[in-house]
């Protein structure tokens, strides 16, 4: 699986288990979808990208879409644990004034209050 | 007196930054070794030894014959088993009346009191980087055996004729020795006349729409390309054959040779090469090579290009069918009436060297309405049409470059993909280096479908006013 979610204090936890890239953007998206689908009662989400080691324009493109989607059903979406390559990336492409990024996942849930 | 370049040693850092070999990696858009060679004629040194490593080629390739410095290079291959000082004494024969010696990725940073005759004034000095010597001068076989000996070379060094011994001892001394240059010490570096005042230069053949904007001090390299909306600077270094798409910014960044930079990115703090995005502050590296974010500009697509040309071809063969009753009906016309015809020109060929391709010329300066119907109708490419079915160029792909005209250009191209239509064809105002290396970076089925129906129509247009 490449998404594990869980749910911490009515939060959507999604731990992301390999590098986001145009080759697993779609079970990315899926896998997710599903799992809110499950979940209709979760709006607020955490994205945890502690294993996240890369990622593309079409990763970023997923993130950007599943925070439009979360947003449009009235929810938020954060970042937490952005390692060192995809926060550059996060960096050229300006991502990091689109989402909210934490250090750690609690930092994000906390961010929810 | 000689000079001896060790060009072999490693140089662990400068992998990162992806094939250049480490004397080649450019300092304000000049390879580090161009600066060492440009120092042999301050020091009048005519004879150069350069110690050749893995990047032999490479380096082989820039550095040539030296006619470009007025030097004579002499090369030769480092022994993996010989420490540079033992082969230093070994050649102590070609060292009778001095030597300057440089070991590594070794900067003469010149101050704002340096002149190039200060040089003359040097006495014999050592500079050495973890217990290895990167850097002597001496003007006697005494003085350098002694240097080699280590038993002399504790004046003040360099510092004495104004120059800071820099060993660029890592990435980040490297993105800051650019940076300083392209804050304004460049300008110590070139013939007064030359510089601009506000530290800022700029290459050939770059193009910038008017929404670009360009904040000075930067260095641009030649044949660049920066889409609209664009900000370049300040403290940016752009080296040659660079694309930065539209919307982004690039500010106290390196941009090495051949990278293309997407649209709408932001670049600060950063060392970009090719497809590598390099955070020069500790070392990290990001292979990307996506062209919405960074990516070299020369990608290899062989299999791409292959099929491309097999669907082309196919294209072509309609076209030609397309043509050839309208031709044998107009070309004997255009014979008869004497206005235009076509005239055999050698161009270059990406595999042969040279082809000889007929070109359509016009003869006569009346106006005519079956010359206007033989351009409208691209019959003129008719023949070039049927050199593409033979496999000899391209149904579109760059301008055909003329020998000898063009060979500046060809030397430039890595790629060349002579085609029948190109972007001139509907462009008229644009630059043949700069669209060939857009096209070689750019090209696609897409790209070619586009040109060929842009070509055409615009030509079917623009016919009437011939």
């Amino acid at each position: 699986m490449l998404v594990n979610c869980s749910k911490q204090n009515g939060v959507g936890v999604v731990l992301v288990s390999k590098a986001l890239t145009a080759a697993t953007v779609d079970s990315f998206r899926s896998q997710l979808s599903s799992w809110q689908e499950a979940e209709r009662e979760v709006k607020n989400f955490v994205v945890d990208l502690k294993q996240v080691d890369f990622m593309d324009s079409a990763g970023l493109g997923s993130l950007i879409a599943v925070l439009k989607r979360i947003s449009e059903r009235g929810g938020d979406m954060k970042i937490a644990n952005l390692q060192k390559k995809p926060r550059m990336v996060f960096e050229i492409t300006r991502a990091y004034k689109v989402f909210e990024i934490y250090e750690t996942v609690e930092d994000a849930i906390r961010a929810f209050d | 007196m000689i000079a001896v370049f060790n060009t072999s040693s490693l140089c662990d850092w400068a992998k990162l930054m992806g094939d250049t070999p480490w004397p080649l990696l450019p300092v304000a858009n000049r390879p580090l070794l161009d600066y060492w060679l440009e120092t042999c004629g301050h020091l009048g040194i005519e004879t150069v030894h350069l110690v050749l490593g893995e990047d032999a080629k490479q380096i082989e390739d820039f550095a040539g014959s030296g006619k470009r410095w007025n030097l004579t290079i002499q090369y030769t291959f480092a022994r993996p088993s010989e420490r540079m000082v033992d082969y230093l004494k070994s050649i102590s024969n070609h060292w009778q009346n001095g030597l300057f010696y440089i070991g590594g990725p070794f900067f003469m940073r010149r101050r704002q009191d340096f002149i190039s005759a200060g040089f003359q004034a040097l006495e014999a000095c050592r500079h050495d980087f973890e217990g290895e010597p990167l850097f002597l001068y001496g003007t006697s076989a005494t003085e350098v055996k002694d240097l080699l000996e280590g038993t002399s070379g504790e004046s003040c060094g360099l510092e004495q004729v104004h120059v800071h011994p820099l060993v660029i001892g890592g990435i980040e001394a490297y993105y800051a020795l650019n940076m300083k240059m392209a804050s304004g010490e460049c300008s110590r570096y070139v013939t007064a006349g030359f510089s601009g005042s506000d530290g800022s230069s700029i290459g050939y053949n770059v193009q910038t729409p008017p929404s670009s904007h360009l904040q000075p001090p930067i260095l641009v390299g030649d044949d660049c390309h920066f889409g609209a909306m664009t900000t370049i600077g300040p403290h940016a270094v752009v080296a040659k054959h660079v694309i930065v798409d539209s919307y982004s910014e690039l500010t106290e960044c390196l941009i090495l040779a051949d990278t293309y930079i997407g649209r709408n990115l932001e670049i600060r703090k950063k060392i970009v090469s090719g497809n590598r995005l390099i955070d020069p502050f500790d070392g990290t590296v990001v292979e990307i090579d996506d062209s919405w974010l960074v990516a070299r500009n020369r990608p290899e697509m062989r299999s791409e290009d292959f099929m491309r040309y097999v669907i082309l071809w196919f294209v072509a063969l309609a076209l030609a069918l397309i043509q050839v009753v309208p031709y044998l009906i107009f070309s004997p016309l255009i014979l008869v009436t004497k206005i235009a015809g076509f005239t055999r020109v050698q161009f270059h060929d990406p595999r042969t060297g040279y082809i000889t391709l007929p070109v359509f010329h016009k003869r006569s300066n009346r106006k005519s309405m079956i010359y206007r119907l033989f351009i409208g109708l691209s019959l003129d490419r008719f023949p070039l049409v049927l050199q593409v079915l033979r496999g000899k160029i391209f149904l579109c792909g760059q301008p055909p470059m003329q020998h000898p005209q063009d060979d500046g250009i060809i030397k430039q191209l890595p790629r060349y993909y002579p085609g029948v239509f190109c972007y001139r064809d509907y462009n008229r105002d644009s630059d043949m280096l700069v669209d060939a290396l857009w096209y070689a970076h750019a090209r696609s089925l897409f790209e070619d479908i586009k040109i060929l129906i842009k070509a055409v129509v615009s030509r079917f247009i623009s016919a009437g006013r011939q």
